[in-house]
């Protein structure tokens, strides 16, 4: 029963519990099964405030532990706990999931009993991800998450909702089976060196690995987290995903399952193989510039809403793995507070998209125009999303990306530097869809009796308002939870490499090591 | 510990002979009786139940039965019980949707219950000489069960089965016969001991490994499988994928742990990697569902072959993978009867559709299929986790890594089964009327509940099967 007792366990376990409990009502009664799902997602959120209440800003140790022997022959553990940097990422995950099945009432009105079951898995399966401090457990809920994620896009998307689902399963599977062999090889040398068998996430961090063995190890890892993040050029998938997705798949998609793969580097890629993270570092950063200046120029020249959205997260993301592969400080707590921030402010774009989408059917800028005069109150929403995700000084944007900014200035100064001409263009191209979309004449006949806001849209888009402006007033209760996490990072980034294990010996071929 | 080895053994040795009466007793007695004639399944099932009754947990010492040839052990036991389980489920598969034609129902449970005893002597052989007989017991009924319907896609199927087959036993009596000239007994344990190997014994072992590498289905002795599987009545084909293949993995097993090291062991390496390459790039082209599985279940073989190289790891590993896969393919097979409207069942995009009206038949499906590819949570996922862990543990990364990338590429024709159910519209208008649901439902939501629970708490299977392992 302590599986349900300890909140962040019951965090992990209730939406996977409230999925399976869905199908127990009838298949036709919507209303319900809405009902059923948004009370579900809101109470897995009042328990995670639980872990924001409870927990100790000051301590740079895991809180919420729960150590479960789970699989003893190979010493898998049920653990979980999180520092400053899972508890941001569990909050926002159980967050935005509420908010996504609010936006799902009207849009989704097929099999709708599986479409909320698999809503609630994927919550499971996030924040499963954060949680865990066990390799098998973290591998575990990092694949088994995919699964709902393609059927919300495969069976709700748009009509290319076959291709891009099969897309994001197969690059996303094939990045990570080669950190499965990683894991075991990593697991098994420390079996090796200590004689006993443990996944668990922080024995493995003091592991003694020769410097080829951590760079094969570390590209492992890096490749599965950058197809996630995704960094350019493993962002193919990111696009259709993101295009065909229903709004609350790209609102999750974006919001959270980006965010796994930075997090993979923060928690696992860098800790694990600290060397070899030093060596790779520069390059990351370097693709993350790139991603930024590419995701903007390919942001700027679209025509359809979603997909500008959609680029303008490669750039951000890359924004995030600059300050994530500068170690330092004021960069990596940046990054983290930025992780955040996109989330809120994307998913709040795709949830702006979506309420356009569902009147008009149409995701075309130019099919739009003048929408200020018979929306207002959208108008007004649309403006302070636009202007957190640019970056405006007051509101959450800015924050974050001064961080990254300021912080990786002092690593990589050139590379900074690029930054900002990233920073500029996405002014440019999002303050330019701003414009014309609202502003303007009313071109087009169709929109003259669009409906303003109703209650329901409101409901879903003001929570994220106050975050946007909350984080950018006052970010302080949220850097004073990240930066002993962030701190402990930078720590296990300059680990000294251990003095050369002779006991380590895995042939490539041959004899069992003993 | 002391025990009393006489009554463990006629309990332990009470399955396989209740089994051989009851196999007689459905295939005679209804030729006298007519009342008896429709009978002959359930009598089979009942038969299989009653064993249970004789289980006994396996005290922890191997016991020499037949000056040898049978070696009663927890191992043993383990095997046992799944070949009971899958002639089991197998029954109960032709008791929902039969096979055979009424008037050879006797023939039908007799073949399949010789079969099965085939297996379990296989599984408990102590040396090659009784494998081989066992090897025989078990494919000459399966040969003529692929054929019972004698229509064309059956017989066919048997035809090709049987040849490919007589071929494989041939190489294996040709093993045998050059090992008998070289070693004074044939006996796993003094083979053993009398290694290292001669270049003619070398030969001999390539020879009897090649024969039992085609009924396991490894890449190049996989010719049969998949138009075997495609003509055979598809409960048949589930059990050639679930029972056949694990004698062939056992008898594998026994002969790959004789070598320490050496060439045995290095062409090992490459028709594992060769198999795991090609059957799942062939499966890619598949169109047909009993193919598709077919092909797939070359590629386990490779993949269960990953797990040899893991050393008692390995061992346990493997007695986890077979049940899990045997629930995956026998449930899989489940749902192509369910579905199958002619002798070579459905083609992949015949379940279009699949998903809106039949949900829970298309989930369950869907299931085996992301166990089939290894997706956790469900119990495939597990079954390659602990073989992969236990040949990177024992050094052979470079195996795993082949096998990871393969089974990465294995998504998409697995993926391709749920992508028609659930997000294509049936081309035809067709749709798959949703029968009263009954025993084959029944059986295959039992083997989905298998493959969901029986990962997540894999520890007692995991038990058994580590406690069988250390009997080997």
């Amino acid at each position: 029963m302590e599986l349900l007792i300890n909140p962040l366990s019951l965090t992990v376990l209730l939406p996977a519990i409230a999925g399976l409990g869905i199908f127990a009502i009838p298949r036709d009664s919507a209303a319900a099964l809405k009902g059923y799902a948004l009370a579900a997602s809101l109470a897995v959120f009042a328990v995670s405030l639980r872990l924001w209440t409870g927990f100790d800003a000051a301590a740079a140790v895991m809180q919420f532990g729960l150590d479960k022997p789970w699989l003893p022959s190979y010493g898998i553990h049920y653990a979980l706990g999180i520092d400053g940097i899972s508890l941001l990422m569990i909050l926002l995950t159980t967050f935005l999931v509420p908010l996504s099945v609010l936006a799902s009432f009207n849009y989704i009105k097929e099999s709708q009993r599986a479409y909320y079951a698999c809503l609630l898995f994927l919550e499971a399966g996030m924040v499963g991800v954060f949680a865990a401090l066990d390799l098998f457990v973290f591998y575990l809920f990092w694949e088994a998450m995919l699964i709902p994620m393609y059927f919300l896009i495969g069976i709700w998307g748009g009509p290319r909702r076959v291709y891009a689902a099969l897309k994001f399963f197969i690059y996303t599977m094939a990045g990570s089976v080669l950190m499965l062999a990683a894991i075991l090889w990593v697991v098994a040398a420390h079996h090796a060196a200590a004689g006993a068998w443990t996944f668990s996430i922080p024995a493995l961090y003091a592991g003694a690995l020769t410097e080829q063995a951590q760079f094969w190890l570390f590209a492992a890892f890096a490749l599965a987290f950058a197809v996630k993040v995704p960094l350019f050029p493993f962002h193919t998938w990111l696009p259709d995903a993101h295009v065909e997705a229903p709004t609350a798949g790209s609102v999750i998609l974006a919001g959270v399952l980006l965010k796994m793969g930075v997090y993979g580097y923060l928690r696992l890629a860098v800790p694990l193989f600290p060397q070899a993270a030093v060596t790779f570092a520069p390059w990351l950063a370097g693709l993350g510039v790139v991603g930024i200046i590419y995701g903007s120029l390919v942001a700027w020249s679209q025509r359809d809403m979603k997909k500008m959205v959609a680029y303008s997260s490669v750039a951000h993301l890359g924004t995030v793995m600059l300050g994530a592969m500068a170690f330092e400080p004021a960069a990596v707590s940046g990054a983290v507070l930025q992780m955040v921030n996109h989330g809120l402010s994307t998913g709040a774009l795709f949830l702006l998209v979506g309420v356009l989408y569902e009147r008009r059917h149409t995701r075309l800028i130019e099919d739009y125009g003048g929408l200020a005069k018979v929306m207002p109150g959208f108008a007004a929403v649309f403006m302070i999303v636009t202007l957190s995700s640019v970056g405006l000084p007051g509101l959450n944007g800015f924050i974050g990306e001064a961080l990254v900014l300021f912080g990786s200035f002092r690593v990589y100064p050139w590379l900074a530097s690029a930054a900002v001409a990233g920073v500029i263009l996405s002014a440019v191209y999002m303050l330019g869809m701003y414009q014309q979309v609202v502003f303007g004449p009313l071109r087009h006949t169709e929109n003259k009796i669009l409906k303003d806001l109703d209650l329901r849209e409101w409901l879903y888009l003001a929570p994220l308002l106050v975050f946007i402006v909350l984080i950018g007033v006052w970010p302080n209760p949220f850097l004073r939870r990240v930066l002993p996490a962030v701190d402990n990072y930078i720590t296990l980034s300059r680990q000294q490499p251990a003095p050369p294990p002779a006991l380590v010996k895995l042939a490539l071929d041959g004899e069992e090591a003993r | 510990m002391t025990f009393d080895p006489v009554p463990y053994a006629a309990s332990a040795l009470a399955g396989p002979l209740l089994l051989t009466l009851a196999a007689f007793a459905v295939l005679l007695l209804p030729l006298f009786f007519k009342t008896l004639r429709g009978t002959q399944g359930l009598v089979s099932l009942g038969a299989v139940l009653v064993t249970l009754v004789f289980f006994r947990a396996a005290p922890p010492a191997q016991l020499a039965f037949f000056s040898g040839a049978l070696n009663l052990s927890p191992l043993s036991a383990y095997l046992w019980a799944f070949a009971m389980g899958v002639l089991a489920l197998f029954i109960a598969l032709s008791l929902a949707r039969p096979a055979a034609p009424a008037e050879h129902e006797g023939e039908y449970y007799f073949l399949a219950s010789m079969a099965t005893i085939g297996l379990m002597v296989m599984m408990a052989a102590g040396d090659l000489f009784t494998a081989f007989i066992a090897l025989e017991l078990l494919s000459l009924p399966v040969y003529a069960l692929a054929g019972i319907r004698r229509s064309k896609p059956g017989l066919e199927a048997a035809y090709k089965y049987f040849m490919l087959g007589a071929f494989g036993s041939g190489m294996t009596v040709l093993g045998i016969a050059v090992l008998n000239a070289l070693y004074p007994s044939l006996d796993f344990v003094s083979l053993k001991a009398a290694l290292p190997a001669q270049p003619l014994a070398l030969a001999g072992f390539l020879l009897v490994i090649s024969g039992f590498a085609f009924k396991t289905a490894l890449v190049p002795f996989h010719m049969w499988v998949p138009d075997a599987y495609e003509g055979a009545p598809t409960q048949v084909s589930a059990f050639m994928g679930a029972a056949v293949k694990a004698g062939g993995v056992v008898l594998l097993w026994r002969l790959f742990s004789l070598f320490d090291g050496g060439p045995v062991r290095e062409i090992f390496w490459w028709l594992t990697v060769v198999t795991a390459v090609f059957a799942n790039l062939a499966a890619l082209a598949q169109n047909g569902l009993k193919r598709l599985l077919a092909y797939s279940s070359i590629a386990h073989a490779g993949y269960i072959a990953v797990a040899f190289f893991g050393g008692t790891r390995g061992w346990e590993a493997v007695l986890y993978y077979l049940p899990v896969y045997a629930m995956a393919t026998i449930g899989a097979f489940g749902v192509t009867l369910i579905l199958e409207r002619d002798e070579k069942g459905p083609k992949i995009d015949d379940l279009a559709g699949l998903g809106r009206t039949r949900p829970w038949l298309a989930a369950a499906m869907a299931a085996f299929m992301f166990s089939l590819a290894g997706v956790p949570p469900l119990a495939g996922f597990f079954a390659k986790f602990y073989a992969f862990a236990g040949a990177v543990a024992s050094g052979y990364t470079s195996l795993v890594v082949i096998a990871v990338l393969m089974s990465a590429v294995s998504i998409y024709y697995y993926l391709r089964v749920t992508v028609v159910m659930y997000m294509k519209v049936p081309a035809n208008g067709e749709d798959h009327p949703a029968g009263a649901p009954g025993l084959a439902e029944a059986l295959v939501f039992l083997m989905a509940a298998g493959v969901l629970l029986a990962g997540l708490f894999s520890r007692p299977l995991l038990a058994l099967a580590a406690e069988a392992a250390r009997w080997f």
